[in-house]
């Protein structure tokens, strides 16, 4: 069997999107009550779920405690049937590991974390299913949740990957793209200020594509954001409604 | 938007495990159609190819065709195609990367008018997999929704073809939807063959009918004939052969097979075409009004394949190109009209381009339009003598090796230092006939092998002895011995028209079994003792004899002897040493025992008479040559009386040996029948002599014999040749058989009116001879109350043997007769027809057909087909001066006659029996055998036909013919020098001579008529 042609001569992508096209979004905020504040996430076939605790005080030992602002702790798990073959470990390994550092990088630079000082602001991200851009579906969850949890925040974090196939930058890479292994591209944005608040990118790329990638991926970013506003305001008007304003 | 479906796979993993895998797939509403006629030019976003507009209808193949029909779909004459997204996907998933690179290019390129359309991706195009339904199913399914969808999307104004090759999707969706048409591409060219079992039963049941499968020569696309064979013949009520019209309808037979047909309704018969049409114009025949419509078939199966060797032409270069330069698989060209294109495949095809070449077919699939074949071995040039030589015997399937060194050892010796003796055992046990009968032979001038003698001698009691005496071939061939088998394949021996090819070696068919004057032979004797006056058979004896023939004699000499003329004496070279007085003596036994041979040889015919029998002789003589259509017609119009006797004499033998072998072994004895004509084949006959006023009786031999001998046209003797020719061609074949396979009332010979009759008196020339004298001497032992030594074919084996034999004689009569028109074709080729006075001939029409006549030249002895209505639609017009030229006009076909009207209003009557002017010119052909051809070129004859003296030439120029051609043919070689001594190699091998060759001498036995030495129809 010859390797999948990830774009074929027509512009379409494996799944049927063309080059720029996300893939489908659905979000909900408030999923939990327990908790101060929580999302659910689908994007495409990858579904994350994320809970916010705090600002509250310092769990465990007092001396991480930062005098200046909130120390933002987070950890991200992924479900054992959250990929075709089943996993052995939920959360702890290296990968979960390195993606809660991630995580936490993109957020404490949106949160205004020195309005808390010496709290805490706890991001659970559990991802229910993998279906690629799984880092992208977390922070964006998060950000809902964060949202939810009414802690300030500078701006929406929106994130996408983004990918580069035969000369063109494909936004949104699904499982299938991801896997074959090309050059991938994560973006966190603060879409207001177009401020970057993680980048991170696998393989080689030339130089010269990486800022066609890279507005690939600002766009799919924005378009994120977009949707995200949305989520928000329709939200903030459920809200509203059963407050009785 | 896009709509988000879920596409769920369940791959297994290299462990072995199953998973489930989800993928996304999004469905969108637009999806560029790339079509001209597309509503919505702004929402399709055509980007790169559009379709042509000017296209009658759509392509969309299903992804069967795509994948193994890409090759095809590449031809840029093929226009308007899409590709369906579904299809593409199944060449990239099951053909590999270079198939779908192809795919992408042929997409990608602009020169080819064809487009993809993305199906999987419009939303009403989708159609997801359903549970339990195959991939096949589905993507085919997809492709016809996504074909429908297309039309309407193109608003119903451009019909769609979906070409598929799954038979089911054809009936499920082939008219589901108007405008969008699902057809099979390739499909079957050929209907399936009906299992064994069903052809059995619908045989038994008669639902079926078996045959024989005959294609006609001169229309070998369009009509092929199967003559019924077995039991079906006896249970239906047809009479005639089934017409099988068309190729597809013929199913895949080949000339010569069994087959198995199925007759159609009434309403779909057809007629023969009875216009003069060659095979290279196709539909000539098509504004021609065939003949009335009869039983038309239709065949279901093979029983057996007849496939044998065929010699083929490989296409010339021009036509090659044409099949593409690097086509591997060529079709090459029969030389055999009958047979269909072959298909082979071969690198070498332009190396070949000038040879004949042998190939032999494998397999001819439901989906192919030709069969397939492999290349064999090369003959020879084409127009190489040699090499049209080896073609005619390939094509007879006639295998003329050397005898083997294993063959020649049993082979008894016979050289000067180590001469052949009479054993003592054999001198024993045979009736010596040496020294007590007057043994002679009569023969052609010159002849090599004798196998027959005659004597007559009166007996103490005052009675007569006749006595034929036949070379004890038998002897020196013992059944199964190498020799036998080879002898037995070879049936008979082959005589082309320059050389022959002999049955036994020549050891014994020039020396041991040649009964020559003045030697000691073996042979196997039947003597009659006759009563001295009435001539009345009173005891008849048979047995092996040795006897030692005391003149070899020819016919002419035989002749002035028995007429009382003595001065050939000085020809007979046994009379030369002797002194007067004794040559007197011997000179007048000699004439007493030939006067009397002839006496009885009389007697014998008028009881033949007596009894009801009729003299066909003259019929006879004719009529066999005849059938040949050519130069070997042309024969000495009265044979000398001796040739009669002689023949007489074998008759008899014949006769009784058949009525011996057959008391002897009634279910097992090989004879020879000659089954009554049907009276239908008569008609055209009689029709043709009505036009010449006479009335042909055909009820019976006696009354057909009588009525052609009164049908004289005082003016014209060719008439009546003409008449018994026709006569010829309606009998059927003689044939050999079984007894055991027959009723006792079939065994009847027509021709000779005799109730049981068989060839024994040739057993150096064939083979059936060579087993009723082994029947014979089984007969003799066990009369004496002796064992058989030999084992006797059973019924079964003596069937299939007897079939053997006769497809034998059919091959050397064909082979004889291509061989002799080559030779005429070569003859005429290198003439001028426009100025060679020998072109030009006198000519007689001897049938009429709606669009020529065929006519027969008496001086060559050639028939032929001439056209009156030529290429280019202009009719024959004869001027006062009676010159012909082409005009245009119609003509007119009559009963007798035909008219050529030019618009002029000139006309022309061709009347049958008509004398005209003919010009002979040579057609040549690459793949086929070269054909004469005559022109019409006045409407007068071209001398007084003085056909008296025509007959006694025609002999001469035969010859003449035949050494014409094969010297130009030595000189063109000698020229090469390098093949000189090859010629005389040859030479030695068939045993010629360069003046007169035996071969032609032998060919002069035939032309004589000898009754019994032909082994054609009627004897």
């Amino acid at each position: 069997m010859a390797g999948l042609e990830l774009l074929s001569d027509q512009g379409y992508r494996v799944d049927g999107r063309r080059a720029g096209e996300l893939r489908k979004i659905q979000a909900r905020m408030g999923v939990f009550a327990q908790a101060d504040g929580s999302a659910y996430i689908e994007q495409g076939n990858t579904k994350a779920l994320a809970v916010v605790y705090g600002p509250h005080e310092i769990r465990g030992s007092r001396a991480r405690a930062l005098p200046d602002r909130a120390l933002v702790n987070c950890q991200y798990s992924s479900a054992t049937f959250s990929t075709g073959e089943r996993k052995r470990r939920p959360h702890g390994d290296r990968k979960s590991c390195e993606m809660g550092l991630q995580l936490r990088q993109t957020f404490e630079a949106a949160i205004l974390t020195q309005l808390h000082p010496r709290s805490q602001i706890d991001i659970y991200v559990q991802v229910l299913q993998a279906d690629g851009g799984t880092y992208a579906a977390c922070v964006n969850a998060a950000t809902l949740a964060v949202l939810d949890a009414g802690i300030p925040m500078r701006d929406f974090v929106c994130a996408c990957s983004a990918g580069f196939v035969d000369g063109t930058a494909l936004a949104d890479l699904s499982h299938v793209e991801e896997a074959a292994g090309g050059p991938q591209l994560a973006l966190a944005l603060l879409p207001a200020a177009g401020q970057i608040a993680l980048l991170e990118m696998d393989a080689r790329l030339h130089e010269d594509h990486l800022e066609q990638v890279l507005e690939a991926a600002a766009q799919a970013a924005r378009d994120v954001h977009t949707l995200l506003d949305r989520v928000v305001r329709q939200h903030v008007c459920e809200a509203s409604i059963l407050l009785g304003d | 938007m896009l709509q988000k479906r879920d596409k769920v796979l369940l791959l297994r993993t290299f462990q072995g495990r199953t998973l489930r895998i989800v993928r996304e797939h999004y469905l969108r509403p637009c999806v560029p159609c790339h079509s001209p006629l597309c509503p919505q030019p702004a929402a399709c976003r055509h980007d790169g190819k559009v379709l042509s507009g000017d296209v009658t209808h759509y392509v969309i193949p299903d992804w069967k065709v795509v994948q193994d029909y890409l090759e095809i779909l590449e031809f840029p004459e093929l226009k308007g195609i899409i590709f369906m997204q579904t299809a593409c996907q199944a060449v990239q998933h099951q053909r590999g990367r270079r198939q779908y690179n192809k795919l992408r290019n042929l997409l990608k390129d602009a020169r080819h008018d064809c487009i993809l359309f993305a199906n999987e991706f419009q939303q009403s195009c989708y159609l997801p997999r359903e549970r339990g339904e195959s991939v096949e199913k589905w993507q085919t399914r997809s492709i016809y929704n996504a074909a429908v969808w297309y039309y309407h999307h193109c608003q119903d104004r451009m019909p769609i073809v979906m070409v598929t090759e799954d038979e089911e999707a054809i009936q499920q969706y082939g008219s589901e939807t108007e405008g969008v048409f699902v057809i099979s591409f390739k499909g079957k060219e050929y209907p399936e063959h009906l299992p064994l079992e069903v052809l059995e039963a619908g045989i038994k049941s008669g639902r079926y009918i078996q045959g024989i499968l005959n294609v006609n020569k001169h229309r070998a696309q369009i009509e092929a004939f199967v003559r019924l064979q077995g039991a079906s013949s006896k249970d239906s009520d047809l009479v005639s052969d089934i017409l099988i019209h068309g190729m597809k309808a013929r199913n895949r037979s080949i000339h010569g097979d069994v087959v198995v047909v199925e007759l159609l309704p009434k309403n779909e018969w057809r007629g023969r075409t009875t216009a003069l049409c060659e095979n290279d114009s196709d539909d000539k025949a098509s504004g021609e009004c065939p003949s009335e419509p009869m039983p038309t078939g239709r065949v279901v199966g093979i029983l057996q394949k007849n496939w044998r060797d065929y010699v083929v032409t490989f296409p010339s270069k021009e036509e090659v190109q044409s099949q593409g330069k690097n086509a591997q698989k060529i079709l090459v060209t029969p030389w055999d009209y009958r047979i269909p294109k072959i298909r082979i495949s071969t690198q070498q095809a332009e190396a070949l381009q000038d040879f004949r070449v042998v190939v032999r077919i494998d397999s001819w699939e439901s989906t192919s339009v030709y069969p397939n074949g492999h290349f064999v071995r090369v003959l020879g040039k084409i127009g190489d003598l040699e090499g049209e030589i080896a073609t005619i015997l390939v094509e007879n399937s006639i295998s003329v090796v050397p005898f083997s060194e294993a063959q020649m050892c049993e082979m008894p010796v016979n050289t000067p230092e180590n001469p052949w003796k009479v054993s003592p055992e054999e001198e024993r046990e045979r009736k010596d006939l040496r020294n007590t009968h007057l043994v002679f032979s009569i023969d052609p001038q010159g002849c090599e092998d004798v196998d027959d003698t005659l004597s007559v001698r009166t007996l103490n009691n005052g009675n007569l002895e006749l006595g034929v005496h036949i070379a004890d071939v038998t002897h020196f061939v013992a059944l199964n011995s190498y020799i036998d088998t080879e002898a037995r394949t070879r049936a008979t021996t082959y005589y082309l028209a320059d050389r022959r090819y002999d049955m036994l070696p020549s050891v014994l068919s020039a020396d041991l079994c040649s009964l020559l004057g003045g030697v000691d032979r073996y042979a196997v004797s039947v003597m009659w003792e006759l009563d001295k006056t009435s001539y009345e058979i009173k005891k008849v004896w048979y047995g092996r004899t040795i006897i030692r023939s005391a003149y070899k004699l020819f016919y002419e000499a035989a002749q002035e002897l028995l007429d009382g003329n003595f001065s050939v004496v000085d020809d007979i070279p046994e009379f030369k040493d002797l002194d007067e007085k004794s040559r007197q003596d011997k000179l007048e036994e000699l004439v007493w025992a030939i006067g009397k041979l002839t006496d009885i040889a009389r007697h014998v015919r008028a009881k033949r008479d007596c009894c009801g029998a009729l003299e066909l002789e003259g019929v006879e003589v004719r009529v066999q040559l005849d059938e040949k259509k050519n130069i070997h017609d042309l024969i000495p119009k009265q044979p000398l009386e001796v040739h009669e006797t002689v023949a007489e004499c074998m008759i008899l033998a014949n006769h009784w040996v058949a009525k011996k072998i057959w008391e002897s072994f009634p279910h097992q004895a090989l004879l020879r029948q000659h089954p009554p004509p049907h009276q239908e084949f008569f008609s055209e006959l009689r029709e043709c002599a009505k036009a010449k006023g006479f009335f042909i009786d055909t009820r019976s031999n006696k009354t057909l014999a009588d009525s052609l001998d009164n049908a004289n046209d005082p003016n014209d003797p060719i008439v009546n040749r003409l008449l018994r020719s026709m006569a010829t061609q309606a009998m059927s074949n003689a044939l050999y058989f079984s007894t055991g396979s027959c009723a006792e009332e079939e065994f009847h010979h027509y021709g000779l009116a005799l109730d049981k009759y068989t060839h024994f008196t040739s057993p150096i020339r064939r083979y059936s001879d060579i087993v009723v004298h082994r029947l014979l001497m089984a007969a003799i032992s066990k009369d004496k109350k002796m064992e058989i030594k030999e084992n006797l074919l059973s019924n079964k084996d003596l069937e299939e043997l007897c079939r053997h034999i006769n497809n034998r004689n059919r091959a050397a009569q064909h082979s004889q007769k291509q061989s002799t028109e080559l030779f005429q074709c070569m003859y005429f080729k290198d003439k001028d027809p426009e100025t060679d006075e020998r072109c030009i001939s006198d000519g007689v029409i001897y049938s009429v057909r709606t669009n020529g006549v065929l006519v027969f030249i008496p001086r060559f002895g050639i028939k032929g087909a001439a056209y009156l209505k030529n290429k280019d639609g202009l009719v024959i017009s004869c001027g006062p001066d009676s010159h012909c030229e082409w005009k245009p006009g119609s003509l007119q076909r009559f009963q007798n006659k035909i008219t050529s009207t030019t618009t002029g209003g000139e006309s022309v009557t061709f009347h049958l029996f008509d004398h005209v002017t003919v010009r002979i010119f040579v057609q040549a052909s690459r793949c086929h055998s070269d054909t004469i051809r005559l022109e019409i070129v006045s409407n007068k004859p071209y001398m007084i036909p003085n056909t008296e003296l025509f007959h006694q030439n025609s002999l001469l120029l035969k010859n003449e013919l035949v050494k014409e051609v094969t010297r130009s043919v030595e000189e063109a070689q000698l020229a090469q020098e390098v093949k000189v001594n090859l010629i005389q190699e040859e030479y030695q091998e068939y045993c010629q001579t360069k003046g007169r060759s035996l071969y032609t001498l032998l060919e002069e036995i035939r032309d004589l008529a000898l009754l019994d030495v032909s082994n054609n129809c009627g004897i």
